[in-house]
């Protein structure tokens, strides 16, 4: 009987041992390491340990292994990471962590001295460097096979084929063009695909002698689309009727903007509208006013939110990637195109590694997942 | 010269920050935020170029009297009252806006915006009756799709259909919607991607006002 | 009857009967119920997880013209936050209007609160240029972005700020947002950063988020007045200091609730117009036939 109750007692006492050693005072953490965060700009040094506990954890940092400490940040042991990042490149540091534990502060064993160094590459951007090389690669691939003279077929694109009539359309009833390049600024490439179609509209009427109005919403884009109907005359040896009026810069406003084209369509009811950049919420009230102006429509942008609105009330709409296209298509230049069939290619890539990554995860394989995942 | 100063510089401002995405030494970020930085700074000194076109343009309005000219003068009062109290609140005001100023935003641009943002209301009405037309099969599918998520996002849907219409409406959303958005965007990234290749390899040169040769 | 007169409805009679419809429920509420879904219960859930003292950061993104849909939603999330001791910390990305639209409700909000310190409880940073430079500098040191506050307060002397280095102490982003920015946050933070993003947006826009909500780059998405009521009806149900929010008459006017009435009436004279041009464009079709 004796026996069997001290039996009992041991078990319970080896029970309880880590419970009775914490309360009088041992660490909720344990095996704290700290190193260089990798892949930073060396701003940075992450601390790593075990929870052993619960509770809130004071983060020590000294320069000296038996310097003074200061507290630099605070943690929860169940965290088990933190991220100290008011560290100077280059300098040593010594780290550990305190709690307070049954009124006593308890303090980890030091770690150190480690240093935050500025890295070079960031590890876990490997997969976006492969595909920016591999989309590169294509271009000039695709490119130099151009310059070799080959044919590169590019299908229909409905809109782009419609600019010619649309521009004639405007010349026989003598009416104005007005070219809309969207609402963003020149740092967006949709404004720049945009200003490349304004250059074949700006040919077409400079050689019919059609009227064109260009309101622009950016003053940077303004300045760009100026100098590309101004050269677009120039080219087509009719640089006399150019007028600086007939590109302007209306205000920094959205909806002052669209209220100012819109009057204008309402005014003036152009023959043809072009809608094409980057827009959003001012589309609808640009396209349905210049439907009931009684204008011919064609718009172009890539934001998939505006993209129902032109469709239900424009004649012709380049859907994303066609706007991109465009400048491609309208002048047939064999190195354009080659850029065009290189991003088919991409495209084409892109959805062997999506099907291959669906058929995997069919057999619980997520290794494609993981390789595409970005950071 | 001319035409090979803005081809290099466009090179070298294109090709640094995606050299800067994948390295992230201290020297190489700092310069990329340096970039940053620029590409404010020159936002901003365009915005005079376009004031001055503008008010060059309707003083011109109003000297030859031409349609319209006396929303001219309204125009140039407007930006002349706003500019003055905006820049006064800069310079003098506790909080960066002048009392004068605040009024003007809340009781004239504010409803102004919100009264431009309303008209998609009768817009949408309009579009939506005169293009949803049962066509063709894609027509009549685009058609009652519009009707379930319409009918989805208000609450006579699920009172009429005893709560079926939102789940309905949202698995439209989630499931169809999603992956042609989804689509549109990869196509549309991969297109922006190519272009901006081209723009910085200069390739494409038309936004510089130039043909290729 | 001209059936084809009926098939071209003048856009006049549209926009009249849109416009009566509209007013209709401004003048006599209905009250119609609002069943919340699984993008808006993201946020509340989300927020519901936080501990008091966490902090969140909710950006306003929007100008006046999004303020009948994103005000709404403003005004129950920073009610929520508050009610539950979590950090705020706004800011501002749009430039134009943000900022005051950030101000506005935190004067319409903060008002209802007897304890609230600025400062501490919450800052308002006020707007920063530069458009996603600024969201990737903030990934460094919020304070370095933001070094005073609206009214010019020096931030690293708040009690709030010296708890938020940087992304790291932020819980989640709220970005109330038009156009594009909302994307920003999710291509941007929670791509390069993995902070939870948020998004409350215009109707626009909402299909479009949907693709981020799928591929979890976002937690939640708040569409227009639909998501606003939706989060407005989950507080209700959640807590009594909502219900009686909520009932004020003068609280119910600004609320997207009220505004789902109008929504409502709107979607189905729209359904209406419709269905009744299919049924002409029809009947026109078989008069050719005949």
């Amino acid at each position: 009987m004796r026996r069997t109750c001290f039996s009992i007692f041991a078990v319970w006492i080896l029970m309880m041992a880590p419970h009775l050693a914490y309360a009088q005072g041992s660490a909720p953490v344990a095996g704290l390491e700290a190193f260089d965060t990798p892949s930073d700009d060396g701003s940075s040094i992450t601390l790593r340990w075990e929870a052993k506990g619960s509770g809130p954890v004071d983060v020590m940092r000294s320069t000296s292994r038996s310097g003074e400490y200061e507290l630099v940040g605070e943690a929860l042991a169940a965290d088990q990471v933190f991220g100290d990042a008011t560290v100077e490149e280059g300098v040593g540091y010594y780290y550990a962590l305190a709690s307070v534990t049954g009124g006593d502060t308890v303090m980890t064993d030091v770690t150190g001295p480690v240093a935050a160094r500025s890295n070079w590459f960031r590890n876990a951007r490997k997969n976006t460097m492969v595909a920016t090389i591999v989309m590169f690669a294509l271009v000039g691939v695709y490119v130099a096979i151009a310059r070799r003279g080959k044919e590169l077929y590019v299908r229909k694109i409905a809109g782009l084929n419609a600019i010619d009539e649309a521009v004639g359309r405007a010349t026989e009833m003598g009416k104005k063009i007005f070219y809309i390049p969207g609402i963003m600024s020149l740092s967006e490439i949709q404004t720049i695909a945009s200003l490349s179609i304004l250059k074949y509209v700006s040919n077409l009427t400079a050689v019919y002698g059609t009227d064109i109005e260009v309101p622009n919403k950016d003053p940077l884009v303004f300045s760009a689309a100026r100098e590309t109907v101004r050269q677009a005359y120039m080219e087509s040896g009719k640089p006399d009727q150019f007028k600086e009026d007939m590109v302007t810069y209306l205000t920094y406003d959205q909806f002052a903007y669209a209220a100012s084209v819109t009057a204008k369509m309402v005014r003036e009811r152009p023959a043809t509208n072009f809608m094409i950049g980057s827009f959003f919420a001012e589309s609808l009230i640009l396209a349905e006013t210049g439907q009931a102006a009684g204008a011919i429509q064609i718009a172009g942008t890539a934001d998939v939110t505006q993209l129902p609105f032109f469709v239900t009330t424009c004649d012709y709409t380049l859907l994303g990637e066609e706007l991109y296209a465009a400048s491609a298509y309208l002048s047939r230049e064999p190195v354009l195109l080659g850029s065009i069939k290189a991003q088919d290619a991409a495209k084409a890539i892109l959805m062997a590694i999506m099907a291959l990554g669906i058929v995997l995860l069919a057999f619980d394989t997520d290794i494609i997942v993981r390789l595409l995942k970005t950071r | 010269m001319r035409r090979t100063i803005p081809l290099v510089l466009t090179f070298l401002v294109g090709m640094y920050p995606i050299f800067a995405f994948f390295v992230p030494h201290a020297t190489v970020s700092g310069v990329n935020q340096w970039l940053d930085k620029a590409l404010v700074i020159v936002a901003a000194f365009a915005l005079p170029l376009g004031v001055v076109n503008l008010v060059g343009m309707n003083l011109e309005k109003i000297k030859q009297r031409r349609a319209g000219w006396p929303y001219a003068i309204v125009l140039l009062a407007g930006l002349a009252v706003m500019a003055y109290f905006g820049v006064i609140g800069v310079i003098k005001g506790d909080t960066g806006f002048h009392p004068t100023f605040e009024v003007l935003f809340e009781s004239m641009v504010s409803p102004l915006q919100a009264t431009m943002f309303s008209l998609l209301a009768f817009y949408v009405a309009s579009a939506a009756y005169r293009a949803f037309r049962a066509r063709n099969v894609e027509a009549t599918i685009l058609l009652v799709a519009a009707i379930i998520v319409m009918m989805g996002r208000i609450p006579f849907g699920d009172m009429l259909t005893g709560g079926r219409m939102t789940p309905l409406s949202e698995w439209i959303m989630n499931k169809p919607n999603a992956a042609a958005q989804r689509g549109i965007i990869i196509g549309a990234a991969l297109g922006a991607a190519s272009m901006s290749i081209r723009v910085i390899l200069g390739i494409e040169r038309t936004y510089l006002g130039k043909s290729r040769d | 009857m001209n059936l084809k007169k009926l098939l071209y409805i003048d856009r006049r009679i549209i926009y009249l009967v849109v416009a009566i419809g509209a007013l209709i429920p401004i003048i006599r509420p209905i009250g119609l119920p609002v069943v919340p879904t699984e993008p808006v219960i993201g946020l509340f859930d989300k927020l519901q997880s936080l501990s008091p003292g966490d902090a969140v950061i909710i950006s306003y993104d929007y100008g006046p013209s999004s303020e009948p849909e994103l005000n709404p939603m403003s005004a129950a999330i920073l009610r929520h936050c508050f009610h539950r001791d979590i950090r705020v910390i706004i800011m501002a990305i749009f430039p134009l209007g943000g900022v005051n639209m950030a101000i506005r409700q935190l004067e319409r909000v903060t008002g209802e609160f007897e304890d609230l310190e600025y400062g501490t409880d919450f800052v308002n940073l006020g707007y920063k240029d530069g458009g996603q430079a600024p969201m990737k500098a903030m990934a460094v040191s919020i304070r370095e972005v933001f070094p005073n506050d609206v009214d010019g307060n020096d931030t690293a002397s708040m009690p709030i700020m010296s708890k938020v280095q940087n992304y790291d102490d932020v819980k989640v982003v709220i970005s109330l947002a038009t156009g594009i920015i909302g994307e920003w946050w999710a291509d941007l933070v929670n791509a390069q950063f993995d902070v939870p993003v948020a998004v409350g947006c215009t109707a626009v826009s909402a299909p479009k988020y949907y693709a981020f909500l799928r591929s979890n780059q976002m937690i939640a998405v708040l569409g227009g007045l639909r998501g606003a009521s939706e989060y407005e009806e989950l507080l209700r149900r959640n807590f009594e200091w909502a219900r009686e929010v909520y009932s004020d008459p003068d609280e119910m006017k600004q609320s997207a609730t009220t505004g789902m009435d109008v929504q409502s009436i709107i979607h189905v004279i729209i359904i209406a117009f419709i269905i009744f041009g299919n049924v002409m464009y029809f009947a026109t079709g078989k008069e050719k036939g005949r």
